[in-house]
């Protein structure tokens, strides 16, 4: 098989076990944008134009809220700041290929993709294309990736874009296609189920695993209650403003001194 | 809102977004992301994801509603321990979404 394909595939392969978890937030983003009251086109536009499910997921439900434009590109905007430190990760591995490369890759990088990427590329101590018997090796330096290998002869090229191009391309298809179930499954259903209910669901559920230590419980809880407080406020703009007021909870909750009963 | 004004939303938080992702790829050679901002990326989340969730329990219109026969409240707290146990989304969804429809029909509104 040829590398190039063979390194696709199996990035493919690689991120192909996380479209379980994937596809559910696809189709709740696409029932949930008909029930917020977006057309078709537009939620899917959305999606390929976005690529970013949390922050689809939190305009959805901000326009159900009654939001206006400013805090919902806001809130958007800062939720997907994560992006940059995944950029920042993955820069070493792929600042050398060509500009056409470096567009695609940035598109397709998104949280899914990036973690299954970033494992190739950090545990693989040179380029190991798939069909070479010796198999990958494995090393704890990522920065060893671009030596020279020791031994004799020719360095086998690093392919391993391709195989991030793999994982990128399946999370996208996977995304679009659900988020075209969800808008074709939502259509069906009856407006009295309450649909758009699954969205702060949807939350509830991020947050458990989110709040697993304290500075996270603080930024939420601070969030949550500060939402209420400022309810009052146009367009949810009160809505930006809680979320600031929990990003310094939580960064204080992580600098105070841990209690006696805790573990730092 | 219309939907080119909407359009236009997912279009500019689509650039942004982009830019972030290809910042340390393609725009800038190098250097080290200051420490504010990774403590910064680990809070966005969970504090989004609670502004929006009291937002959509407590608040309609811009008023806050504290009410006990309100039932997306007690939907939302089931759907939380059915989380906090399993740790499984689609388990908290359905167990929410079945909360919800069991209470309307039971609470008198």
């Amino acid at each position: 098989m040829n590398p190039k394909l063979a390194e696709f595939l199996a990035g493919c392969r690689d991120e192909a076990p996380l479209q379980l978890g994937v596809i559910p937030f696809g189709m709740i983003y696409g029932i949930a944008a008909l029930a917020a009251g977006m057309p078709a086109w537009l939620a899917q536009a959305a999606s390929a134009v976005l690529f970013a499910g949390a922050s689809q997921l939190v305009i959805v439900q901000m326009l159900s809220a009654g939001a206006g434009l400013l805090p919902m590109a806001l809130t958007a905007s800062l939720l997907n700041v994560r992006h940059v430190l995944y950029s920042m990760s993955v820069a070493e591995y792929v600042r050398h290929l060509p500009r056409r490369w470096r567009l695609l890759l940035a598109y397709l990088l998104t949280d899914e993709a990036y973690a299954v990427a970033i494992l190739r590329y950090q545990q693989t101590a040179r380029p190991a294309p798939v069909h070479d018997s010796t198999g990958p090796a494995t090393t704890s330096d990522p920065a060893s990736a671009f030596s020279a290998p020791a031994t004799a002869g020719e360095a086998a090229p690093d392919l391993r874009h391709w195989y991030f191009l793999g994982c990128g391309f399946t999370l996208w298809a996977c995304w679009q296609l659900s988020t075209a179930a969800g808008i074709v499954f939502g259509a069906t259903l009856p407006p009295e189920w309450d649909i758009d209910f699954a969205v702060p669901l949807t939350f509830i559920a991020l947050l458990t695993m989110l709040t697993r230590e304290r500075a996270g419980r603080a930024a939420a809880l601070m969030a949550g209650l500060a939402a209420l407080a400022l309810a009052a406020l146009p367009y949810k703009l009160g809505l930006v403003a809680a979320i600031v007021a929990g990003l310094f909870a939580g960064v204080w909750a992580a600098h105070r001194k841990p209690t006696r009963d805790e573990k730092p | 809102m219309s939907h080119l004004a909407l359009l236009g939303l997912f279009v500019a938080v689509g650039i942004v977004t982009f830019l972030y992702r290809y910042s340390m790829i393609g725009l800038f050679a190098s250097g080290k992301l200051p420490g504010w901002l990774h403590a910064l990326c680990r809070h966005i989340a969970p504090a989004s994801f609670a502004a929006l969730t009291a937002t959509a329990l407590f608040v309609q219109g811009g008023d806050v509603v504290l009410a006990l026969n309100a039932p997306k409240p007690w939907a939302a707290l089931l759907a939380a321990l059915v989380a906090w146990h399993t740790r499984n989304v689609i388990a908290t969804i359905a167990s929410g979404m079945l909360a919800l429809t069991l209470l309307k029909l039971m609470l008198p509104l």
